[in-house]
């Protein structure tokens, strides 16, 4: 953050914004690695607070530099939750970073991911108009769908200011059982049964280096004891009731995988066949750890140091797969890039001048 | 003009149609109020041959109108006049399906409710259930990010495409997302699904699979005033259950659905709501008794629940054949499908209510209550001169009322030819400006369904009114 004073209002950030010739709007930087730019920052961090909340219409707007933790604690106390389980809450990660890095966590499984529940954003573009893109009802088909096309854009398109999303009545009891599997080829193959089951659990991941699948479940207790049961005589001897279950998860939410500090960290989108494929060629790495969500579809990799990277990357232009750097010291797109001219397009049209720094480039692939 | 000489040699002569008779079929769609010639249709079996027809629509300047099944509600798959129409339907591959991944890949021409057929023997299926999912495409659901009744729970189109290939109105081909429910950067898929075709075509799109619910619970109530049913809307929800279905038909519906199917709705009914729980047996049967007890306080005087399967259907019959069924009380209407918040829907019905007294047309209701999504029907007689203008008057009141509310022009339709005067009352100039000049990023010529969003005359079109020859027959209904 650069010594000039934090925005509070819109019109504060619309300013600040345009002192600039060129900046990164930044939350608290929970994703170091995402804003490793030579441009200046600018923090939302005093851009905060919720500003609407309608519990009966699932709804609320907060300005970008919310924290996760104040929206999740607000909804809470309405019996309400964040269906797409956002990362870094207690790190102090804000609703507009999570959107300009495009993560969701494990509860992503459920109902879908931070793309399917934000329903509007009013952003300001390189030119410093404010665009209201969007709504603020849970359905709308009106316009281009821009709210979703900020997800994941690290900042590099526009400022996000204010955002509204759809929320979902908390489950009111939750249950997580651990599978044991003897191999990554059977932890898919029982993470697909269980997707695929009548169980709607809500979330699916899987530790690689134990071979362990966890089954969040959720509902009425009555209901989710009965389903569980029925996991356990699925697959006799090998499941298992977990106990500290609110602990293993907050730590997935902490993007903490390994049982050292891992200072890199690597998200990769994957099938249930490249993670299968991942998990077998970094196994018997050290300094690498592996953590496996959204029943295969998302895999996250700690590293030791960004120079594992160079190994890692490899593996992933192998495979084709992408991956996004949110920790550690190193460009934060890794392995296949595809630039297109309809990407350089909507770049001109939605921030003609470069307020934004340009989207990033991965020089190994470029 | 410029001459389609090249265009038709990249096609046998039987599928690229000039013929007088046989383009009348495309010369509308859902929205029969407009009507446009188009100047030929050509009919491509590959995806190869859309990308060359795009690539020459490109070089030529000449408009092009992708389309599916025609049974968009908004007017989006009406042709350009002296624009080349590509119809889709021959490319109805499902070119895989992949039950461990959970994903279909298909191409654009193949109907919605294929897919879940396709699909049904992994005890998978595909959620987006517009009314006309018999018939529509998946290409026309993915321009116009179609809704239908479960998308409080379920979302959108586009909360269930995960990746598109698609041709570019440039003609440049892209690739947008992929095979994981997860991406690296800015969402081009979701920036995609929604674009009205305005962006160009898409060729592959990779659909994401849902577990079928085991179980539904379906529930028919009767009230004496759509007050309370509305307010019994606001009572599941607030009770924290989560249906995967909530609708509401007020009297005029409902007389005529019961005179068209004869669903066996409670006679005597201001309103019926329906509310459908769904999810694994032991869910549900806690579910139910807390909605039981909901619904015990909301003043309803009648209640039933569905026995079975078929049961349940007969209860949706109903509510699906509302609109075809409104035809029978009418020759015309018109259906919009604005957005209200829905603590505000009580309040948006007695403004309909008002509006249609003052109009002096009669004004029939059928909603997705649990997301505020109206669809009031403007019934008219078309060969009444100044009818339609007046039925037009009162929808565009309709409409500025949603807007007024803080809710949206179209939760589902699109805004296509119908409502694109209302893109610039809904968003301020720099929003709506700032999305033409996405439009123009992706499409710098305008060539690519033009005269749909965008407020202005593009392509303009000649209205006229009646059913749909298909909704008549009652093939596609509206919802």
């Amino acid at each position: 953050m650069n010594d000039s004073a934090q925005p509070e209002t819109l019109d504060q950030f619309r300013e600040a914004v345009l002192s600039y010739e060129q900046v990164l709007v930044v939350g608290r930087q929970t994703k170091p690695a995402l804003s490793s730019t030579a441009a200046p920052t600018l923090s939302t961090e005093r851009l905060s607070g919720i500003i609407q909340y309608e519990p009966s219409e699932f709804t609320f707007t907060a300005l970008a530099g919310t924290t996760i933790a104040e929206i999740e604690a607000t909804l809470s106390s309405r019996g309400q939750f964040l269906p797409f389980d956002p990362p870094l809450s207690k790190a102090g990660a804000t609703i507009g970073g999570a959107v300009a890095a495009g993560l969701s966590g494990p509860g992503r499984m459920r109902f879908g991911g931070i793309r399917d529940f934000l329903l509007g954003v009013r952003f300001l573009s390189g030119q410093g108009d404010w665009i209201d893109s969007g709504g603020k009802v849970v359905k709308n088909a009106a316009g281009f769908d821009l709210p979703k096309f900020l997800v994941g854009s690290l900042g590099r398109y526009a400022a996000m200011a204010e955002l509204t999303f759809k929320v979902f009545p908390a489950p009111p009891s939750l249950k997580t059982l651990c599978v044991r599997c003897a191999s990554h080829t059977q932890a898919l193959q029982r993470m697909s049964a269980v997707a695929n089951s009548r169980w709607e659990p809500y979330a699916i991941d899987y530790q690689p280096s134990e071979h362990h699948v966890l089954i969040k479940l959720g509902g009425p207790s009555e209901a989710i004891e009965s389903i569980s049961q029925e996991i356990h005589s699925h697959w006799p001897g090998e499941a298992d009731d977990v106990a500290d279950a609110e602990a293993i998860w907050s730590r997935v939410l902490s993007l903490e995988f390994a049982d050292q500090r891992l200072d890199t960290l690597l998200k990769v989108p994957t099938t249930g066949k490249t993670m299968v494929q991942l998990c077998e060629s970094l196994q018997d790495q050290s300094g690498v750890c592996v953590h496996v969500s959204l029943a295969g579809q998302l895999t996250w990799i700690s590293a030791s140091d960004a120079a594992r990277l160079r190994s890692i990357e490899t593996l992933l232009l192998s495979l084709g797969l992408s991956g996004l750097v949110v920790r550690g010291e190193h460009d934060c797109l890794l392995g296949r890039q595809v630039s297109t001219e309809m990407q350089r397009a909507v770049k001109t049209a939605m921030d003609p001048g470069e307020r934004f720094p340009r989207w990033p480039t991965n020089p190994s692939t470029d | 003009m410029e001459s389609l000489e090249s265009l038709a040699a990249l096609f046998p002569a039987s599928r690229f149609v000039q013929d007088a008779a046989f383009q009348a079929a495309f010369e509308s769609d859902g929205l029969t109020a407009f009507r446009a010639k188009p100047r030929a249709v050509v009919i491509p079996e590959t995806v190869d041959e859309v990308i060359q027809t795009v690539r020459w629509c490109h070089e030529h300047s000449v408009p092009f109108v992708a389309r599916g099944s025609g049974t968009s509600l908004s007017g989006g798959s009406l042709p350009v006049a002296d624009g080349i129409v590509i119809t889709l339907n021959r490319l109805k591959r499902i070119i895989r399906l992949d039950p461990d991944e959970r994903i279909a890949v298909v191409e654009p021409g193949v109907v919605n409710q294929h897919v879940s057929d396709a699909a049904a023997p992994y005890g998978l299926y595909y959620a987006p259930d517009p009314s006309s999912q018999s018939i529509c495409t998946i290409g026309g659901n993915v321009a116009f990010n179609s809704g239908g009744a479960h998308c409080l729970k379920y979302g959108m189109t586009s909360n269930h495409v995960i990746g598109c290939k698609a041709v570019l109105a440039t003609g440049e081909v892209v690739t947008m997302g992929g095979e994981s429910l997860e991406t690296v950067g800015p969402d081009f898929t979701g920036l995609f699904v929604g674009s009205e075709g305005l962006f160009g075509v898409a060729l592959e799109i990779t659909l994401r699979l849902l577990p079928k619910p085991e179980c539904f619970h379906t529930v028919l109530v009767g009230y004496e005033s759509l007050q309370a049913a509305g307010d019994a809307v606001s009572a599941v929800i607030d009770s924290g259950l989560l249906p995967g279905a909530l609708e509401i038909m007020d009297a005029l519906s409902i007389e005529a659905a019961e005179a068209a199917v004869a669903c066996g709705y409670p006679p005597g009914a201001a309103a019926v709501l329906i509310v459908e729980l769904e999810g694994p047996r032991e869910k549900i049967d806690q579910e139910r008794q807390q909605l039981d007890d909901v619904l015990a306080g909301t003043g309803a005087f009648a209640q039933r629940v569905a026995v079975d399967n078929a049961d349940r259907l007969f209860i949706w019959k109903g509510r699906k054949s509302a609109f075809s069924a409104v035809g029978r009380l009418s020759p015309d209407f018109l259906v919009q499908d604005g957005v209200v918040p829905r603590k505000r829907l009580g309040e948006a019905l007695v403004r309909i209510e008002q509006l249609s007294e003052e109009s002096g047309l009669r004004v029939a209701n059928v909603f997705h209550a649990g997301d505020g999504n109206l669809h009031p029907l403007i019934m008219f007689d078309g060969s009444e001169p100044g009818a339609l203008h007046r039925a037009e008057e009162l929808a565009a009141k309709l409409l500025r009322l949603c807007i007024e509310m803080g809710g949206s022009i179209t939760g589902e339709h699109g805004v296509g030819m119908e409502k694109r005067d209302f893109l610039n009352e809904m968003y301020d100039e720099a929003s709506v400006q700032m999305m033409h000049r996405i439009r123009q990023a992706m499409d710098p010529k305008l060539i690519a369904n033009p005269g749909k969003m965008f407020p202005g005359n593009e392509a303009p079109a000649l209205s006229t009114v009646g059913l749909h020859p298909l909704e008549e027959a009652g093939v596609i209904s509206r919802e």
